[in-house]
């Protein structure tokens, strides 16, 4: 109770005192002017009745203080085998409460003139029950009045209203609203006055409904075991996925020393090895020129200069495998195009490039490069022992998601299916291709030159991402890169 | 190729290397002046030194290494050919490297040789590249009719290839050679020749502009 409402009810009681005809006439003009100030005042006309029906006593703790927070408990036990008919409930607190049943919270109210309805019906089944009421009192006066009314089907009631056998619950927690049995600390509330007497004469007034109480449905995925089960789950879940995450950066990071360690390879052989043979070279030119022309030594400085140049040339060959630089489509074209060009130059076939413009720079890797160039070599090889070709065209082109390298010249021929020993290479070709996933296929026949065509799959690799690696994890290891007896070969001397 | 060259100059060509590696350069020297015609009159050790001293002797030809210590061979080529535009500039490499070999003509080299390669073959791209020749490998031809394709898209690129040294440049990037081209296009060896070195005039205007801001700029 306010201030404010003190006041008036001091004036109240004055005039009771002095003029005890009047006080009633004013009583009775005071009423409907109170009744007009409820917030929602119920239709019916028995309202004011309604409104303090079934109700038991106002009660409180002990002692009553300001910015008091009381609790009360009380239990009640619906007799077996009974069927509810109807429960309602009415409550209200000076000045506030919030309202449990079996643990529940049933409704909220600020209001302390209005009692406020529930329709529990529903909610409570024959067994033991418990209600719980945190009230709460601003300032002076403070009470809580309650009435819960059960119709059984077989016209028996059932009343709870408020009285000193509620309990008192001075600490909260413990779960004290969802107890059915009460603990030892807990006393008595004290009836601190009776409806419509003093101070609460006029009040309540008013009557509202709460809105209609269901009993809760618990879906599956609100229970325990099911979130436990479900948080459990997340955590695996996540688990593996950091898991995968730090093998995969794991294995990036391997990937990535290895290109930074080949192009460090291929860095060392050029400059020290590359160096070295290029000095060589120059120094056997200068004592070959040293020498009287048509000497012994001469010629063999000149025999020593070759074997120099073509370990240099090979040498390349080698730094362009190991660079990881190179490992780009665009170069890979332009070092295959470069070497048949290289390659048929002392030859009498005339080498036709055909490669698609503007490459785009694109990952090809080690393995990819060196299989294909193998194999094309193989080709260019084949082309100038045996084709007996004045042309030689050599197309790089992407067809869709391949990268197709054809070598065709305009030679004798051969017929396919008859294929000695003499063209071992084809084996060769493709056995390489093979190890690459690729393809291989020859379309020759005599007098109608020659067509080598190798195809490639490019994969894209965000696209290939997880599934190859977890495919390839296991030959991680073996290396994909280390330097293969093929790859000893690309060293030959002729 | 030998056969071209018919009457090599009377007087000897003067030739200027640059070369960081003592054994190298001494190697080299004793190269070139033991081809006829030709005479080493200078070797420098750094490019710094090379743009101190070349200036003054005035060389014909200049063999420049591409790595060197500090100032590179590019960087040193860029200097030089802004000093001096009629002094041909042939880039030594130990690797053949598009992209290095690319700068280097766009810094103004008139072309480039191997390091492994035979004092006859040295011989003979000295005295074309004297006789106004431009030696192109179809790889370079390629780069270049692809920067400018690319560079054509920015309006203002004003450096642009005429038809004729675009169907060269094609033609030579799909392995024809010189005089291939010159029969398939009716016109004369030398013409083709020329559209080269106009082409390599072309790709060093380009850049000078570049590369005058790159080299002289940040670096005098």
């Amino acid at each position: 109770m306010s201030r404010l409402e003190k006041t008036s009810r001091l004036g109240l009681s004055a005039r009771r005192a002095g003029h005890g005809l009047r006080l009633m006439l004013l009583a009775l003009a005071l009423l409907p002017a109170a009744v007009f100030a409820a917030d929602s005042p119920p239709a019916g006309t028995n309202w004011v009745f309604e409104a303090t029906n079934h109700l038991g006593q106002w009660i409180w703790d002990t002692n009553t203080l300001d910015k008091q927070t009381c609790r009360f408990w009380k239990s009640f036990t619906i007799p077996a085998g009974a069927k509810v008919a109807s429960a309602i409930l009415r409550i209200t607190v000076d000045n506030g409460y919030s309202l449990y049943l079996d643990g529940r919270e049933i409704g909220r109210g600020s209001d302390w003139r209005t009692v406020t309805k529930y329709d529990v019906t529903r909610l409570v089944d024959p067994g033991r029950h418990s209600l719980g009421v945190e009230g709460f009192n601003d300032r002076l006066e403070a009470g809580l009045i309650f009435g819960l009314e059960i119709q059984l089907v077989d016209q028996r009631t059932i009343e709870i209203v408020s009285d000193n056998s509620w309990l008192v619950v001075p600490d909260a927690g413990r779960n004290w609203i969802a107890r059915k049995n009460a603990l030892t600390g807990w006393h008595p509330a004290i009836v601190v006055g009776s409806i419509n007497h003093h101070p609460w004469e006029i009040w309540p007034f008013g009557l509202t409904t709460g809105p209609l109480l269901l009993p809760l449905v618990v879906h599956f995925w609100q229970t325990g075991w099911f979130q436990l089960s479900l948080l459990a789950a997340c955590v695996l879940a996540l688990w593996f996925s950091l898991w995968l995450m730090t093998q995969l950066s794991a294995q990036t990071q391997a990937q990535k020393f290895l290109r930074v360690e080949r192009a460090r390879i291929a860095r060392d052989i050029h400059d020290d090895l590359g160096a070295q043979l290029t000095q060589l070279v120059l120094l056997g030119e200068v004592a070959q020129r040293e020498q009287p022309e048509d000497s012994a030594a001469r010629t063999q400085f000149n025999q020593v200069c070759l074997l120099a140049r073509a370990l240099s040339h090979g040498l390349d060959e080698v730094v362009w495998a190991v660079n990881s630089r190179r490992d780009t489509l665009r170069d890979f074209a332009s070092y295959v195009c470069k070497y048949a060009q290289v390659f048929l130059n002392p030859t009498p076939i005339r080498c036709r490039l055909d490669a698609e413009p503007e490459l785009p720079p694109a990952m090809f890797d080690l393995p990819l490069r060196r299989n294909l160039f193998l194999a094309a070599k193989e080709a260019l090889n084949n082309a100038a022992k045996h084709s007996g070709a004045t042309e030689l065209f050599l197309r790089i082109y992407r067809a869709g998601h391949k990268l197709v390298v054809t070598v065709e010249d305009n030679g004798r021929g051969f017929d396919p299916a008859q294929l000695g020993g003499e063209r071992n290479g084809m084996a060769n070709m493709t056995q390489r291709m093979a190890e690459i996933a690729g393809g291989c296929e020859v379309f020759s026949q005599p007098g109608g030159g020659c067509r080598v065509v190798f195809t490639v799959p490019l994969e894209n690799r965000a696209q290939r991402g997880w599934l190859d690696w977890l495919r390839r994890r296991p030959a991680t290891d073996a290396g994909s890169v280390g330097v293969s007896p093929a790859l000893e070969k690309t060293i030959d001397i002729p | 190729m030998k056969q071209t060259i018919s009457n090599p100059p009377k007087a000897p060509v003067k030739v200027a290397l640059v070369e960081d590696k003592p054994g190298v350069r001494e190697s080299w020297v004793k190269l070139i002046n033991s081809l006829p015609g030709f005479s080493c009159v200078n070797a420098c050790a750094s490019g710094e030194e090379a743009l101190r001293i070349i200036p003054a002797v005035n060389p014909d030809v200049v063999l420049m290494d591409i790595f060197l210590p500090r100032m590179s061979g590019i960087e040193c080529t860029a200097r030089l050919k802004l000093q001096l535009p009629k002094l041909q500039i042939l880039i030594l490499t130990a690797v053949e490297d598009d992209e290095l070999v690319f700068m280097a003509l766009e810094a103004g080299a008139d072309g480039f040789l191997l390091k492994r390669t035979t004092p006859e073959d040295l011989r003979v791209a000295m005295l074309d590249v004297l006789g106004g020749g431009a030696p192109m490998t179809s790889e370079i031809a390629r780069r270049v009719v692809e920067s400018f394709r690319r560079a054509g898209r920015q309006p203002k690129q004003d450096v642009h290839l005429t038809t004729r040294e675009e169907e060269v440049l094609i033609l030579l990037s799909k392995g024809y050679s010189n005089k291939e081209i010159a029969s398939q296009l009716a016109i004369g060896t030398e013409t083709v020749g020329s559209h080269l070195k106009h082409i390599y005039e072309k790709m060093h205007v380009r850049s000078r502009a570049e590369a005058v801001v790159r080299y002289m700029t940040g670096k005098a």
